[in-house]
């Protein structure tokens, strides 16, 4: 048996079979796994957009339960489908891409994380903010720790730039991708370090928990 | 744990999980690469369209089970052709048997023959596999495998 002839055209079998269950109505989100600068990302787009971004190879469960909530078991792997995204990401790494063009599909989340979300979709390239001034743009001050929660949970970050939100004391806070990657994001973009420094938070109890994203 | 334990969440997951074999498994029973092609579709697509899985024990048994019900479909709607390239993809190595000759006795089976002699001899699939992806008991399954092992020495001879 010629197992790496069965192995392509097993791929190629693959690509037919998602073909016709997305036909019939049966695959309802396609995702892929992209490479990256800062790493592998698993990127999934349903109906709407983009529905999700996760730091590795895998999607992680919050994302995952999520999306069968709201599009069922028709999750499969379809790199026809996250071709978009993955030209607008692969543009974004090498600096030709300044603004995400591609809808994101926010479903199954809360509607005061919608609301932050959308304020951060609104941040621009290279600028940076704070979990407080977030919580103004989101409509509330005092809310800034609530703020910071729902920026953590942020299912496509990259392309909604949780990445550009740093702690009031101009520490870097936190990233779900980590560190490394929210720096590396940064430099990216502003071709420099931020005045407050590339170090992780030290003691500002107004800044959100480091599991921020 | 709980996630190794569970049946697969979405469609992806039992792919990922199990498409290599069952296209191994298809490729062997019809032969034909447009076949098993064809095959590993329908399967999947079934268990699609039959979602939710069984827990993940069940799930390859499940998964053979569907296979081999459609593989007997398609032999009862019609007879297929056999290419001699395909062939060698089909056929497992033993000695001093070809490819062919082996490749062909087995497509001399009848369908329920077939598709344990495969399970069996070809997969090495233990016996409580093969009785539930066809749908047997495992006594039955014996008997499928046995009485298709002798058909096969039979043409081999």
């Amino acid at each position: 048996m010629n197992t790496t002839l069965t192995h392509d055209h097993a791929a190629e079998a693959r690509e037919r079979l998602v073909h016709r269950a997305r036909r019939e109505g049966l695959a309802t989100v396609g995702y892929g796994v992209l490479d990256s600068p800062v790493g592998p990302l698993w990127v999934a787009v349903g109906p709407r957009g983009v529905a999700a971004v996760t730091f590795d190879r895998e999607p992680n469960e919050r994302d995952l339960r999520r999306i069968v909530a709201a599009y069922g078991p028709g999750v499969v792997p379809d790199p026809r489908r996250i071709g978009p995204v993955a030209r607008e990401l692969e543009r974004y790494f090498s600096g030709r891409l300044r603004a995400f063009e591609t809808p994101v599909d926010l479903s199954g989340i809360t509607a005061f994380q919608r609301r932050v979300l959308t304020a951060l979709a609104k941040i621009r390239y290279g600028e940076l903010t704070t979990y407080l001034a977030l919580a103004r743009r989101a409509g509330n001050e005092k809310a800034s720790r609530a703020v910071g929660g729902a920026v953590g949970s942020n299912p496509i970050p990259i392309v909604l730039p949780c990445h550009r939100v740093i702690a009031t004391d101009g520490t870097l806070g936190g990233y779900g991708g980590g560190l490394d990657a929210k720096r590396r994001l940064l430099t990216l973009e502003r071709g420099e370090t931020p005045a407050g420094g590339w170090s992780s938070r030290s003691g500002d109890t107004h800044s959100p928990p480091r599991s921020s994203a | 744990m709980e996630r190794v334990r569970s049946g697969a969440r979405t469609f992806g997951e039992l792919l990922e999980r199990h498409e290599r074999e069952i296209f191994a498994y298809a490729l062997r029973l019809t032969g034909r690469r447009e076949d098993a092609d064809d095959l590993y579709q329908e399967t999947f697509l079934a268990a699609f369209r039959a979602w939710p899985p069984p827990r993940r024990d069940h799930e390859r048994a499940w998964l053979y089970k569907i296979a081999t019900n459609k593989a007997i479909d398609r032999e009862r709607r019609r007879r297929p052709t056999v290419s001699v390239e395909d062939l060698r993809l089909a056929a497992p190595d033993r000695d001093g048997v070809t490819l062919i000759d082996l490749a062909s006795a087995i497509r001399t089976l009848p369908p329920g023959q077939r598709a344990a002699f495969v399970l069996r001899t070809v997969e090495g699939r233990p016996y409580r596999e093969v009785a539930l992806a066809l749908e047997c008991s495992e006594e039955a399954a014996r008997t499928r495998v046995s009485e298709a092992t002798k058909k096969v020495r039979a043409s081999l001879r």
